[in-house]
Formats: structure tokens, C-alpha cells, sequence
């Protein structure tokens, strides 16, 4: 849309081609960027071939761009909504029934959809509440959420250069490009029934763009990694993706409430996403247990060049994608005979009948990883396994994420008929990173890796206080760090 | 303790004013004009527009870009000094 408002301000006329259930985002995008009264034409998605739909379109299309504009058309002037400070005054009860409200969005069939809230009830966001909550951070209540430091973010798929983001940039919550203060994340802290000493943690969060994302966030994913996870009382041992942790449910929580309140979205309203995440819908964040790594493995705040003394969140890039369970599966106990005596599954898989560990798990972990999908993976494993790994000889968990990497390789010919690719490669126009070569220019017998574009950025792995020997595995890998401290 | 009147804060982010502008004049008339063609997005009905477009108008001079991303391909400053409009779709 900034590309379209620029030409219409230049003097330049455009007409948008878009689809039936987007529209109500056009009209919303269009006002955001300057250009409410945007021409825009609906096409069906479904036409055969499309040639009857261009048929259909081509006059409306070449109309739009010769019928004079209407007085509605020609008039400028300034939007700037307004929200008041103070939202509500009443009794709990009446606030209750007022922040839980819903309205009915045509796009969604009219189903209900929440206005301030994630569709759970919320804690009653009162003045006294957000000012114990403000209490959590050092920072003013009127302070603008900003980038607290330098950071370099890589490019993705059509975006290929590094961006620069500054030291003291605002922060845009997405959708709607919205700014927010100190205080107004501390409501949405209340509502999501953050203590305070869970704060920073959620302003680091908020600072990470507050799981909005492109606006299509789903509320983000976070990992975070430092002594912080004892202060706030988050669990790290069995049952680290399960209920009844208090902490991990209300900070994974307050992504979806500042993508709703901060970010603005509205489902097929100022947003349109496909289905939806069922891995982070009701929230997701984990705490890294480094206290088990093994002797040379870092921590997650060190990988991403904090010290292990330091506290800080990174925004899981998987979140958006959401895929659970990548890899082949075993039961625990079948992990422990390869291990243990070389029996079971495994064992008969890697051929080491009889031969007691270490064994490369990962080996058989990784059989079929990319059969059925691309891109890089997180494992979350308890200390033995990791520490397994690590007697069979990686001694860096960059190690782990190299082998990993390097077994996702296939010929160009398989490559190219993954369904992701022809978006991320601009189809098919941009070069391929391990050659430094358009793709058009590779040999079909050219080897390229499916599991992502490289290892460090492919690969995590975290780990969690348990004795049981299971691993979870899902998509995504690294992402930029943020740090909470900065916010204490 | 019911009728305690509790004061409220509003969890909405602030929304930057936004100055809107009028669209920009249309064109008199198609012949002899410079028309873009923005592409982005998949292809869909792009593929028998663009056949079309060119056959069906060919005093228009019909220039193109394409991309398969979401976002589209932009004109140049120089390239915008003499397009005279543009059909963008299907992402913007």
C-alpha cells in the first residue's frame, strides 16, 4: 500500500486488483497510508485459468483509470482517531462485561470476536493494578516503546540485504503501525495476569514488536533465556510446553492481547490470515534450563551474544509457522536402549545392535525431516540427551546444527518443486545463496539444502530440566535477541 | 465493595495521525498513454490479463514488472516521470 499511495500523491492514478475477502483490508490499508478513497476492483480466486475472470475485468480495470474522480475522491484532510486514557469507570461487574465485549465481524461469517481481549476474560486493567504493574520497570509510564540498542536484521526471501534498525527507532505494532507507551504495555500486562515482576520480560516483548509481527503475527512465540526465568518462577522440567506454570501462561498470553490492543488486529478486518496457529493460540514461551548444558554447549543468551549472567527473549521465527513434531518419533524408552545397551528401533536403524552408546541420535531423528516441508528446526531435549550428543562428538551445539544442516541437502530438481520456494525465491528469479548463482543457472544435479538457508540461523536447540528422554522438535530456528534487563 | 467505581485504563495503542490525500487525476483518455502493469503475488488472472491488455489496447504503451512476492516490484523516479498510471495486483 505505500507503494500505491506514493503513486496516487505523485500525481500518478492506480487501480488495485485484489480478492473478495480482502477488500475490507484494502479500504483499512488504504486509510492508514493516506489514500482512503483507493480505486479497487474484486477478482475471484477461482476462475479456470482465469481467462474469463480478465474478461470480466478489463473494463471496470481500464474505467477506473479514465472515469473522473468523484468530489468524495478529491478531498484531503487528516484521519487521527483518538483513544482516551481512561476507558471505563465503573464497578468491577460493569468492567468485566465491558472489556470481555465481542462484535460480530461480517468476514468471519459474523462470529463474535473480541475487542480488547484474546477471547479468554481478562484481569480488570484499574488504575491501581497498571500502577503496580508500572512498578516492575525502572522506565516512565509515558516513555515510548523504542529499540534499546542497535540491531542488524537479515533479510528474507525478495529482501535479501541486512536491515539497520537504530538505537531509539519507535516501535510499530502491526497492523496498524501503532506506537505505545511504558504504561499502555502495562495495561495489556494486567489483562494478560502478568505479575510485576514478569514485566520486563514483557516489554522486551513489546520492544520485539509484541508478537505482531507483519500484522500477521498470531501473537508471537518466545524463548527466553537467563536467570530471569528463576525470579519470575518459570518452569523448565517436565511439562515445559504444559498448563499449571503460571508465568508461562500469562507471559505467552500477552502476545495475543498486544496484537489485538497494540497491533489493532481484527480478523478480515485490518488483517487477513489462512488459518491460524494452534502452537501459539493461548500463548507460547519457554525458559531455557542452561544449568544442564553439557561442558563447551552455550546457552541461548550466549549464542546470540549476551553473557550467561544476562536475561533476554528471542522471538522464535517458527511461531508463525507453527509445525510440531518434525522428524521421526520414538518412545523415550526406545532412546535409552539404543543409548544404553544399542537395542530397539533405533538401534536396529543405525545397525549397532548390541553396541551400548553414544550413538548419533540425530541420524534417525532427521530421517524424512524435509519430505514434507522446508526450513530449519528447534529441539528441546533434557540434559542426557544433549549430553549424549556431545560424547558422540559434537562438541558445540554449532556442531549439531552444521550436521543437522548439511543432511537436509537435495538436487535442485527436488527442490524446486517445494511449495514455499516458489515464493521465497521470487519465482525462482533470485540467487542461490550456497553458489552465490541465479537459480535459472544451476544444473538440476546441483546440490542445495532444504532445511534452511544456514546453519546457525536453521537450528536451536534449548534445554529443559527432565529425565525422561524425549525430545520436542518444532520449525524455526534462531532470531534476534532482545534484552529484558534493559528493562528492568 | 460491588459498587466501588473502579477507573480503567484503555490498552489500545496510539494511532499516528494520518494526513489523506485526494487520488490522483485520472487519465482523458488510454491512447498513446503509458500504462504499468504491477505484478505480484502469484500469477492467477495476471497470465490472460497481461495477453489481453496488450492485445485489446495496442495504442497504449503497456510496460511491466513482476514479482512473485507480496511485495511488488516499484517504478524507478525515472520510470515514474513517464508512466502515466498503473494496475497493481494482486498484493499491494
Amino acid at each position: 500500500m505505500p507503494y500505491l499511495a506514493s503513486l496516487e500523491k505523485e500525481g500518478i492514478p492506480t487501480i488495485l486488483i485484489n480478492f473478495n475477502e480482502e477488500t475490507c483490508k484494502v479500504e483499512h490499508d488504504s486509510t492508514i497510508h493516506g489514500i482512503p478513497k483507493l480505486r479497487h476492483i474484486v477478482a475471484s480466486r477461482n476462475s479456470v485459468g482465469g481467462v474469463s475472470e480478465a474478461e470480466i475485468l478489463i473494463q471496470p480495470v481500464l474505467d477506473a483509470l479514465i472515469r473522473p474522480l468523484t468530489d468524495e475522491e478529491q478531498k484531503g484532510g487528516l484521519w487521527a482517531p483518538h483513544e482516551p486514557r481512561i476507558l471505563f469507570e465503573g464497578t468491577l461487574p460493569e468492567a468485566e462485561e465491558f472489556y470481555n465485549q465481542t462484535e460480530k465481524i461480517p468476514g468471519m461469517l459474523n462470529a463474535p470476536f473480541a475487542r480488547y481481549t484474546d477471547g479468554l476474560p481478562v484481569v480488570i486493567p484499574t488504575e491501581e493494578r497498571v500502577e503496580t504493574m508500572l512498578k516492575g520497570t525502572s522506565h516512565k509510564p509515558d516513555e515510548l516503546i523504542t529499540l534499546q540498542r542497535d540491531m542488524e536484521m537479515p533479510g528474507f526471501g525478495v529482501v535479501e540485504s541486512t536491515m539497520i534498525r537504530k538505537k531509539g527507532d519507535m516501535i510499530r505494532f502491526m497492523p496498524m503501525y501503532r506506537t505505545a507507551t511504558v504504561e499502555q504495555v502495562a495495561v495489556n500486562a494486567v489483562m494478560a495476569g502478568c505479575k510485576q515482576e514478569m514485566f520486563p520480560v514483557v516489554l522486551a516483548i513489546a520492544e520485539s514488536g509484541g508478537g505482531t509481527g507483519d500484522g500477521r503475527g498470531a501473537g508471537g512465540a518466545f524463548i527466553i533465556s537467563g536467570p530471569i526465568y528463576k525470579e519470575i518462577g518459570m518452569n523448565v522440567t517436565n511439562s515445559i510446553f504444559g498448563p499449571g506454570n503460571p508465568a508461562a501462561k500469562a507471559i505467552g498470553r500477552v502476545g495475543s492481547i498486544l496484537w489485538r490492543n497494540l497491533g489493532g488486529y481484527k480478523e478480515t478486518v485490518t488483517t487477513i490470515t489462512t488459518l491460524g496457529n494452534p502452537i501459539v493460540n493461548g500463548g507460547f514461551v519457554i525458559a531455557e534450563y542452561d544449568e544442564g548444558l553439557p561442558k563447551g554447549w552455550k546457552g541461548l543468551n550466549e549464542e546470540l551474544g549476551y553473557r550467561k549472567d544476562e536475561s533476554i527473549v528471542m522471538p522464535h521465527p517458527g511461531g508463525l509457522i507453527g509445525e510440531w513434531g518434525i522428524g521421526q518419533q520414538n518412545a523415550p524408552g526406545v532412546y535409552r536402549s539404543l543409548q544404553r545397551t544399542g537395542h530397539g528401533a533405533i538401534a536396529r536403524f543405525l545397525d549397532v545392535k548390541g553396541i551400548p552408546g553414544p550413538h548419533n541420535y540425530l541420524e534417525y531423528l532427521t530421517k524424512g525431516a524435509w519430505a514434507t516441508r522446508d526450513g530449519g528446526f528447534t529441539l528441546v531435549m533434557p540434559p542426557q540427551v544433549a549430553q549424549d550428543l556431545c560424547d558422540y562428538g559434537f562438541k558445540t551445539k554449532q556442531e549439531v546444527y552444521e550436521w543437522i544442516w548439511k543432511r537436509s541437502f537435495e538436487p535442485v530438481s527436488e527442490f524446486r518443486m517445494r511449495g514455499m520456494q516458489d515464493f521465497i525465491t521470487n519465482g525462482w528469479l533470485g540467487i542461490e545463496k550456497t553458489s552465490g548463482k541465479p537459480w535459472k543457472e544451476l544444473p538440476n544435479d546441483y546440490m542445495v539444502p532444504a532445511g534452511g538457508d544456514n546453519p546457525f540461523d536453521s537450528y536451536n536447540i534449548l534445554l529443559c530440566n527432565m529425565e525422561e528422554t524425549a525430545v520436542a522438535r518444532f520449525g524455526g530456528g534462531h532470531g534476534p535477541a532482545y534484552s529484558i534487563d534493559a528493562w528492568r | 465493595m460491588e459498587d466501588r467505581v473502579y477507573r480503567c485504563l484503555n490498552p489500545v495503542g496510539m494511532q499516528p495521525p494520518v494526513k489523506t490525500f485526494p487520488l490522483a487525476p485520472r487519465l482523458d483518455t488510454l491512447d498513446g498513454k503509458t500504462i504499468h502493469m504491477s505484478i505480484c503475488g502469484e500469477a492467477d488472472i495476471w497470465v490472460p490479463l497481461e495477453k489481453k491488455l496488450k492485445a485489446g489496447y495496442p495504442n497504449v504503451n503497456w510496460t511491466v514488472k513482476k514479482r512473485y512476492h507480496i511485495v511488488p516490484m516499484e517504478l524507478s523516479e525515472e520510470e515514474r516521470k513517464t508512466t502515466d498510471a498503473v494496475i497493481l495486483g494482486v498484493c499491494w
